[in-house]
C-alpha cells in the first residue's frame, strides 16, 4: 500500500515532467471523443428531426398520389393523373377519410411590398388545416366557402413573412404569386426545417380552387396529390383499402390490373424515412469510426514515439532496484489518468461543440448519452493499451537490456 | 576473524548469441572480492570488462557458473529479489550517468528510496541531501539534470548510488566522459568511500585512475590476465602534481 503511493508520486511526476508528451497524449484522446460525440450526436439529431416533422404531420395521414417509378434518377409518371374527379368521388363516398384535400403544389415568387421569395405555393381545401394539424398565429384559415368560390386569400408561414413584411403585421396585406394578388389571411405558426432540410415555414397555402383556375387557368393538370386523414389510428388500414377500392373503380382498373396509383400512409412514411435516417446514421458512425481510429493511430504514434526514451528510463528505474510491478503500476497509472483526463476533456469538448453548432446554425443536437461511452470507452481503452503494453515489455527486459535499448 | 566474501564467482560464462553467430564475452571467470577493497579493472576494449560488472551488479545474468553476493548464490534468485537486492546492496555508477531528464538532483538521488521495501530509510529527501552534499552539490540540489555540467552529472549518480548505503559500489568508467582534474576528483570521492568502509569496483581506461585503487585485475579476451596489488597508489594530491607537470609545460 505504502510502496503503490510512492508509485503514484513517481507517476505523477512523470506526467508533469514530460508535459509535452501528456499534453499531445490527451490531445489525441480529446479530438477523438469529442470527433466521435459529435458525429453520432449530428446523426441522432438529424434522425430526430425527421421523425417529429413526420410525426408532427398528423399520424393519421393517407397520401394518394399517381404510381411513379424512378428511372434514371428521375420520377416518372406511370398511371393516370388524379384529377377533381377522383376527389370528388373520394368526398362522397369515403367513410373512413372525414377529411381530404387535393395538393397542387407549384414553385412561384411571391411579390409583396417591400420584398419577395422564391416558395412553393400549395392549393389545398380548407381540410388541409385539420389533416396537417397545422396552427395558425395570427388571422384565420380561408374558410370551405372561400374554397368553394375560389377566393384568393392566402395563408402565409413566418419564413415569407420575415421576407415580405419585415417586421409588420401581414394580414390584409396583399401578395402576387405569378401576377396573381392574394389576401394574406392568416400566418402560420413556426413549424421549423423540415426533416431533409426544407423549410417548413417557407410556405404559401391558398384554396386549390383558386390555384387551379387563376394560375394554371384552362392547362388541365392533375392534382400532386390528395391528402386524407383516417377517422382514427385505427382506421388507417380500412381507409387505405377503401381508397384503393374507391380510385380503382374511379379509374376503371380490371380486376387482375394492378393499381395506377400508390396510398402511403403516414406509418409507411415513418418506416421509409427511417430507413433513410438509418443510412445516415450508419454513415455517420462510419466518419466516426474513422476519426476514432485516426485519433487511435495519433495516440498510438505519441505512445510508441516515446518508447525509446521511456526504455531507458525504465531500465534506469530498473537498474537502481524498481520491481517490475512497480514499472507497471507507474505506467498504468500514467496512462490511466492521461486517457481519463483526455476522455473528460474530450466530452466536455464535444458537449460543447454541439452546443455551438445549435447556436450557429439551429440545428439541434442533443448530446446521444451512448455517443459518450463509445467516444470515451474507445479513447481511453486505446491510450490505456498502448501507454501500458510497450512499458510492460520494457519492464520485461533485463535491465541492462533495457538501458541500452536503442 | 576472516573478512567476509563480499563477491565469489565460480567459473562464470556469458555467451551472446546473435541468430549464428556466437560472443563469448566472458569464459570460466573465478573472482573472490572481500569486503573493504577497493579494485580497479582495467583491459582493452571488448574485453569483457562490462559485461562482467552488469553481471556483477545483477543487472544481467550469466549464461554459466555461480555467483554468490554477500554468500546469496544470485543463480537462484527471482526476479524481484533481484531488483531488492540492486536496491539494497549494490551503487552502480554508469559512464553515461543514467539520470532521469528533466529531473531535478534531488529528486533523481531519491529514487532508489522510491523502490526500497524494508522500511529502514524514514526521510528520503533528508538522506538525498546528505548524499548530495557528500559529493559536493550542496549548492545544486534543485538543478535539473540538463543544467548541470558532465561532472556535476556524474557525481549525481554517484550520490544516487550512495543514498541507500550499499555495500558495493559498480562503476563502469563513471571518468570516461569527465576533464582528468574532474576525474582525479571523482577517484579521491572513491578512495574516501572506501576508507569508510565500502567495496568499490571500479572499471576505467585511465592508468592514473586505476592507480588510486589497492587492487588491479587486467581482462583480456573475456579472461582475467593479472590480479596484482597495486603498491605505490595514487593520492590526489599526487595525481594533481603529475597532471600539472605532464600539461604545463608549453613550447
Ligand atoms: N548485448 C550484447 N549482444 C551481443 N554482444 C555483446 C553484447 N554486449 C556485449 N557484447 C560483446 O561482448 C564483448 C565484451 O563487451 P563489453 O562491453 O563487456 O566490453 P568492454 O570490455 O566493456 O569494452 P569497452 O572498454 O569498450 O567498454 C564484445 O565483443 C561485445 O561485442
Ligand atoms: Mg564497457
Amino acid at each position: 500500500m505504502k510502496q503503490t503511493l510512492k508509485i503514484l508520486k513517481v507517476a505523477f511526476q512523470a506526467i508533469n515532467k514530460n508535459r509535452t508528451r501528456s499534453i499531445l497524449t490527451m490531445l489525441g484522446i480529446i479530438i477523438g471523443v469529442a470527433a466521435v460525440i459529435m458525429t453520432i450526436s449530428a446523426g441522432e439529431g438529424a434522425t430526430m428531426q425527421v421523425q417529429n416533422q413526420i410525426s408532427g404531420l398528423g399520424t393519421n395521414l393517407l397520401m394518394i398520389q399517381t404510381k411513379s417509378e424512378h428511372k434514371a434518377g428521375i420520377n416518372v409518371r406511370m398511371g393516370k393523373p388524379i384529377y377533381k374527379k377522383d376527389f370528388e368521388i373520394l368526398q362522397k363516398n369515403a367513410i373512413y377519410m372525414p377529411n381530404l384535400s387535393p395538393l397542387l403544389a407549384i414553385g412561384a415568387q411571391a411579390i409583396g411590398p417591400d420584398g419577395y421569395k422564391s416558395t412553393m405555393v400549395y392549393g389545398v381545401s380548407y381540410d388541409y388545416f385539420y389533416i396537417t394539424s397545422r396552427e395558425i398565429q395570427l388571422g384565420s384559415f380561408f374558410s370551405d366557402e372561400d374554397v368553394k368560390t375560389a377566393r384568393k386569400f392566402c395563408v402565409i408561414g413566418q419564413t415569407i413573412r420575415e421576407e415580405l413584411f419585415p417586421g409588420q403585421d401581414p394580414i390584409g396585406k396583399q401578395i402576387r404569386i405569378d401576377k396573381v394578388p392574394f389576401t394574406v389571411v392568416g400566418l402560420l405558426k413556426e413549424e421549423g426545417s423540415g426533416g431533409m432540410g426544407q423549410d417548413m415555414d417557407d410556405i404559401v397555402l391558398a384554396p386549390y380552387t383558386t390555384i387551379q383556375n387563376r394560375i394554371f387557368g384552362n392547362r388541365k393538370r392533375g392534382y400532386n396529390m390528395i391528402l386524407a386523414s383516417a377517422l382514427s389510428e385505427d382506421h388507417i388500414v380500412d381507409a387505405k383499402i377503401e381508397a384503393t377500392e374507391l380510385l380503382r373503380e374511379s379509374h376503371k382498373i380490371k380486376a387482375n390490373d394492378e393499381d395506377d396509383f400508390e396510398i402511403m400512409t403516414q406509418i409507411e412514411l415513418q418506416e421509409i424515412t427511417s430507413n433513410i435516417t438509418g443510412i445516415l446514421t450508419l454513415l455517420l458512425g462510419a466518419i466516426a469510426s474513422i476519426s476514432l481510429i485516426v485519433g487511435g493511430i495519433g495516440i498510438m504514434n505519441i505512445m510508441l514515439v516515446s518508447v525509446t526514451e521511456r526504455t531507458r528510463e525504465i531500465g534506469t528505474r530498473l537498474a537502481i532496484g524498481a520491481r517490475e510491478s512497480d514499472i507497471l503500476t507507474q505506467f498504468l497509472i500514467e496512462a490511466v489518468v492521461l486517457s481519463l483526463a483526455g476522455g473528460v476533456l474530450g466530452v466536455v469538448l464535444g458537449v460543447i461543440g454541439n452546443q455551438i453548432i445549435y447556436k450557429a446554425t439551429n440545428f439541434y443536437i442533443p448530446t446521444a448519452a451512448y455517443s459518450i461511452l463509445i467516444g470515451f470507452g474507445f479513447a481511453t481503452l486505446v491510450g490505456i493499451v498502448f501507454g501500458y503494453f510497450p512499458a510492460r515489455k520494457a519492464a520485461k527486459l533485463n535491465p541492462i537490456d533495457a538501458l541500452r535499448y536503442e | 576473524m576472516p573478512l567476509k566474501k563480499v563477491i565469489e564467482t565460480k567459473k562464470i560464462s556469458r555467451i551472446f548469441k546473435n541468430g549464428d553467430i556466437e560472443v563469448h564475452a566472458l569464459t570460466d571467470i573465478d573472482l573472490v572480492i572481500e569486503e573493504g577493497e577497493f579494485v580497479a579493472i582495467m583491459g582493452a576494449s571488448g574485453s569483457g570488462k562490462s559485461t562482467f560488472l552488469n553481471i556483477l551488479g545483477c543487472l544481467d545474468q550469466p549464461t554459466s557458473g555461480d555467483y554468490y553476493l554477500d554468500g546469496v548464490h544470485v543463480n537462484k534468485l527471482s526476479k524481484n529479489q533481484l531488483a531488492d537486492i540492486r536496491n539494497q546492496k549494490i551503487g552502480f555508477i554508469f559512464q553515461s550517468y543514467n539520470l532521469l531528464s528533466r529531473t531535478t538532483a534531488l529528486e533523481n538521488v531519491e529514487l532508489p528510496l522510491v523502490y526500497d521495501r524494508t522500511g529502514r530509510f524514514s526521510n528520503s529527501k533528508e538522506l538525498a541531501t546528505k548524499a548530495l552534499g557528500e559529493v559536493g552539490l550542496e549548492d545544486r540540489i534543485y538543478h535539473k539534470t540538463n543544467e548541470l555540467s558532465g561532472g556535476q552529472q556524474q557525481r549525481v549518480a554517484i550520490a544516487r548510488a550512495l543514498v541507500n548505503e550499499p555495500a558495493l559500489i559498480l562503476s563502469d568508467e563513471a571518468t570516461g566522459n569527465l576533464d582528468s582534474k574532474t576525474s582525479i576528483e571523482v577517484a579521491d570521492l572513491f578512495v574516501r568511500l572506501n576508507n569508510e568502509g565500502k567495496t568499490i569496483l571500479m572499471i576505467t581506461h585511465e592508468p592514473e585512475i586505476a592507480q588510486f585503487a589497492k587492487r588491479m585485475i587486467y581482462m583480456r579476451d573475456g579472461r582475467i590476465l593479472t590480479d596484482e596489488i597495486i603498491k605505490d597508489r595514487s593520492t590526489k594530491e599526487s595525481a594533481l602534481k603529475d597532471l600539472e607537470l605532464t600539461t604545463e609545460p608549453k613550447e
